[in-house]
């Protein structure tokens, strides 16, 4: 295919070279309008529906109703000042309240106020991550730890074997695992990017926090038995508890069985769940009594 | 001794205070993680107090979060060995801070290490025609022969580096700053054809010879993918000025051994009986199949670990 | 299915389609914009989410050069048509990410990069600037039908093999040959396929060789 002219080519005129020039810069710009409105049109829908996606991971991923309330903990570093700040508002609400906490790095209180969701975020603050405190609404279900408190939901990551992995960890009130998610992780498939697999995250689910900080991996094969039950847990069947408990009360207590050839990602995702945990551990210790009442 | 000596002493001594109080207090000469879990100090100076609560080490993601210190072991050559409770990555950003004396210094690899880290993983690990399956409207079309590889090869490489720095400049303080994001498509493909274009132009005027040789390969450069995907990833990674210079000279470097290894394969092809249907550009999807097999062999290769 | 002249009477309807699919299909014969072909077929669904991209960009793209023709000078149509399909392409990538965001996650890049497809400006130049409306729009839609099948094969051939399911719906047990999801699988698949359609050709046109030689030299010219 040849796209260009082979005789050749006659001089231009500079009225041609005029309407040539008027002609490229008219099309950049109509170009650059209809772009532009198209952006207009489409970016509320674009954070809506981030925003949907995530409420609902976190609903699915806490077993929560509609009613439970949501809040986004966001964290920010004062390099300059050496504090951390923490902003906590109702998720996807952006004309509520806010609360801001500040804290020293060795966890004094360094500042605690209210100020609205809308209020901007100073230059000086970096953004470091952000966490979901979910509560309920006074319902009817009861669970270990009760009180309003629902659970956490944060945004973990561990370096794989050739590339990052990032994960979503929900935690019940005393922070043992309620559900893990793999959202990202680009290594091969079938080795580093099989942890993404129910029956490599199910491991994790309902081991308490203690079992979580002592957490090892073992490179035994899985038993077949104990991989499907894996996978119909994974599903949350409303039987599957029962009808699996013996096979529960027999692996529940054995470290996680790592991915067959992808041993470095299993044992980097297992030792990411454990940091992950301990450190909203740490931090929600020092938030708790702060944030009573903005939950 | 006679009083002018002594007076000369004296000032001495007060001249000389300052850098001897400085050449006693310690100062952290070299910081280096050595994985699994260990951090190798040496320090200038007096060792300070070899206790685990005088030290406190933090990844510079999570400020807040001191890592647990186990042991704390003093070496020979003025050096302390911690050891800590959690794996230490080689490739991170760690903060140090000591308590007494009150030092703070920064624990991440040489810039220059992390460089060539990411030109080795565009070239290799994440190479952008095996790995990426970029760049593939030209791959098969110009490694059909060695001296046409090698040419396409090195231009291909020189217009990357100008045009991803160019886009990166563009992006970093034309495009960010005015929110003007939704419009990158549309520069960088026009920094393309103006650095192609260019080129061609100049090319023609200054070297002809050149201009005849490597003419031909200009033009095919604007489809190809790659030159188009490395502003994109460097805009979305948000590197600065060298990661993305590395990356363009990784992502080229990588294309153009691509295409000599392409190239020097289908040309031994040329003597194999290959059946009817495969004749042609089936074939060569299969080699192309054979090298990416081989290039995941390059999965794990890291400096740090 | 003989391939489509452009000089001569407008071609109907029908016939391009067709044109667009069988004869001149992008990926297997015109060996055109190959990058997806093996990056996006892993599953199904994303060479469906890229065809369909591929499919509105070069619709509205020939619709758009077709109707404002008079006003592009010759000299500096490449450049023109360039801006275009950019624009186009920026439109797309933005409406799918705001509407199928999950989706879009896993072939974000490659959708921003139809933009350096072959296919698309040289169907402009060859058709798009010479044709009335109506013709470009069905000669648009064919070759986008023709690249959307191509994926759509590719991606059941590769899913069906490499994970056992199609479409996300799980058919057999375990992964029967974990090979084709693999970026090596996906240039063997696309190699097999490429042979298979060689080889119907051949049996179809027996005793005439310009077609399937077409495909066969089409490692000659991969722009």
């Amino acid at each position: 295919m040849s796209l260009n002219v082979i005789q050749p080519r006659p001089k231009l005129t500079g009225r041609e070279i005029v309407r040539i020039v008027l002609s490229m810069t008219g099309a950049c710009l109509i170009g650059a309008a209809v772009l532009g409105l198209v952006y207009l049109g489409t970016d509320r829908y674009r954070r809506a529906a981030g925003e949907a996606a995530e409420r609902q991971a976190i609903r699915d991923m806490l077993g929560l109703d509609a009613a439970a309330r949501v809040t986004e903990v966001r964290q920010f570093l004062a390099r300059g000042a050496r504090r951390v700040v923490y902003r906590a508002a109702a998720f996807g609400d952006g004309a509520g309240r806010a609360h801001e906490v500040a804290f020293t790095l060795d966890g004094a209180l360094a500042g605690d106020r209210d100020l609205s969701t809308a209020a901007p975020v100073p230059k000086d603050l970096a953004p470091l991550g952000r966490f979901f405190v979910a509560t309920r609404s006074g319902g009817t279900r009861a669970q270990r730890g009760s009180g309003p408190l629902a659970g956490f939901v944060v945004e973990g990551r561990a370096q794989g074997y050739k590339s990052p992995v990032r994960f979503f960890v929900a935690m019940t009130p005393d922070f043992g695992i309620a559900d893990m998610r793999v959202i990202e992780t680009a290594d091969d498939p079938g080795l580093g990017a099989e942890v993404a697999q129910d029956w490599f995250r199910e491991q994790y689910v309902g081991r308490t926090a203690e079992e979580i900080a002592n957490l090892s991996v073992t490179k035994d094969p899985m038993p077949e038995d104990w991989k499907a039950a894996l996978v119909a847990l994974a599903k949350r069947a409303p039987d599957a508890l029962a009808r699996h408990r013996a096979l529960l009360e027999r692996e529940r207590a054995k470290p996680i069985y790592a991915v067959t050839g992808a041993t470095i990602s299993s044992r980097a995702v297992t030792e990411g769940v454990r940091a992950t945990v301990d450190h909203v551990r740490r931090r929600w210790w020092l938030l708790a009594p702060r944030l009573e009442g903005q939950l | 001794m006679p009083s002018r000596a002594r007076v000369l002493v004296l000032v001495a001594l007060l001249l000389l205070a300052p850098a001897l109080a400085a050449a006693a207090t310690p100062r952290i000469l070299s910081a280096r993680v050595v994985a699994p879990s260990e951090l190798r100090l040496r320090f200038s100076g007096a060792l300070p107090r070899a206790d685990a609560e005088n030290f406190r080490l933090t990844t510079a993601r999570e400020p807040d979060i001191p890592i647990a210190v186990q042991q704390v072991r003093p070496a020979p050559g003025n050096r302390f060995v911690l050891t800590f409770a959690q794996r230490l990555m080689p490739a991170e950003h760690y903060h140090l801070e000591l308590v007494s004396p009150p030092i703070r210094r920064e624990v991440q690899p040489s810039p220059w290490a992390l460089l060539l880290t990411v030109m080795i993983a565009a070239a290799f690990i994440n190479n952008f025609v095996f790995t990426r399956y970029l760049g593939l409207c030209i791959f098969f079309g110009v490694s059909k022969r060695r001296d046409t590889a090698i040419g396409m090869g090195i231009t291909f490489t020189l217009v990357m580096i100008a045009t991803a720095m160019l886009s990166w400049a563009l992006d970093r303080y034309v495009l960010g700053p005015l929110r003007l994001g939704f419009l990158q498509i549309l520069v960088f493909i026009g920094v393309v054809a103006f650095v192609v274009q260019f080129l061609d132009t100049m090319l023609r005027k200054t070297h002809p010879v050149l201009h005849r040789r490597f003419g031909i390969y200009l033009m095919l450069i604007t489809t190809n993918c790659i030159i188009l995907a490395v502003p994109l990833l460097n805009a979305q990674a948000g590197s600065g000025p060298l990661e993305a210079l590395a990356l363009a000279i990784g992502s080229g470097a990588g294309f153009a051994l691509a295409l000599f290894l392409m190239s020097c394969a289908r040309e031994r092809m040329e003597y194999a009986r290959v059946p009817l249907p495969f004749q042609g550009l089936p074939i060569a999807f299969a080699l192309a199949g054979l090298f990416a097999l081989a290039f995941m062999g390059f999965s794990g290769l890291d400096f740090f670990r | 299915m003989s391939a489509v002249k452009v000089a001569g009477p407008v071609p109907r309807a029908r016939e391009l389609i067709l044109n667009g699919i069988f004869a001149e299909n992008p990926v297997f014969r015109l060996a055109l914009s190959l990058c997806p072909a093996v990056a996006v077929t892993n599953t199904v669904m994303n060479g469906v989410l890229l065809g369909v991209a591929v499919l509105s960009v070069q619709v509205l793209s020939s619709v758009t050069v077709a109707l404002t023709r008079r006003w592009i000078h010759p000299r500096v149509r490449i450049p023109v048509y360039t801006i275009i399909i950019a624009v186009w392409v920026s439109a797309i990538d933005m409406t799918l990410q705001a509407f199928t965001p999950a989706l879009y996650a896993q072939v974000g890049l490659y959708v921003k990069l139809i933009v350096a497809f072959a296919i698309i400006i040289s169907r402009l130049e060859v058709f798009a600037s010479r044709q009335p409306l109506v013709p470009t729009f069905f000669d648009g839609l064919g070759m986008g039908l023709g690249f959307l099948i191509a994926l759509v094969t590719i991606g059941a051939f590769r899913e069906l093999l490499g994970s056992g399911s199609f479409a996300g719906i799980p058919l057999a047990p375990g992964k029967p040959l974990l090979f084709f999801a693999l970026p090596a699988g996906g240039f063997f698949s696309i190699g097999l396929l490429m042979a298979f359609f060689n080889w119907v050709e051949r049996r179809r046109t027996r005793g005439a060789t310009a077609e399937p030689a077409r495909a066969a030299a089409g490692g000659g010219h991969g722009a």
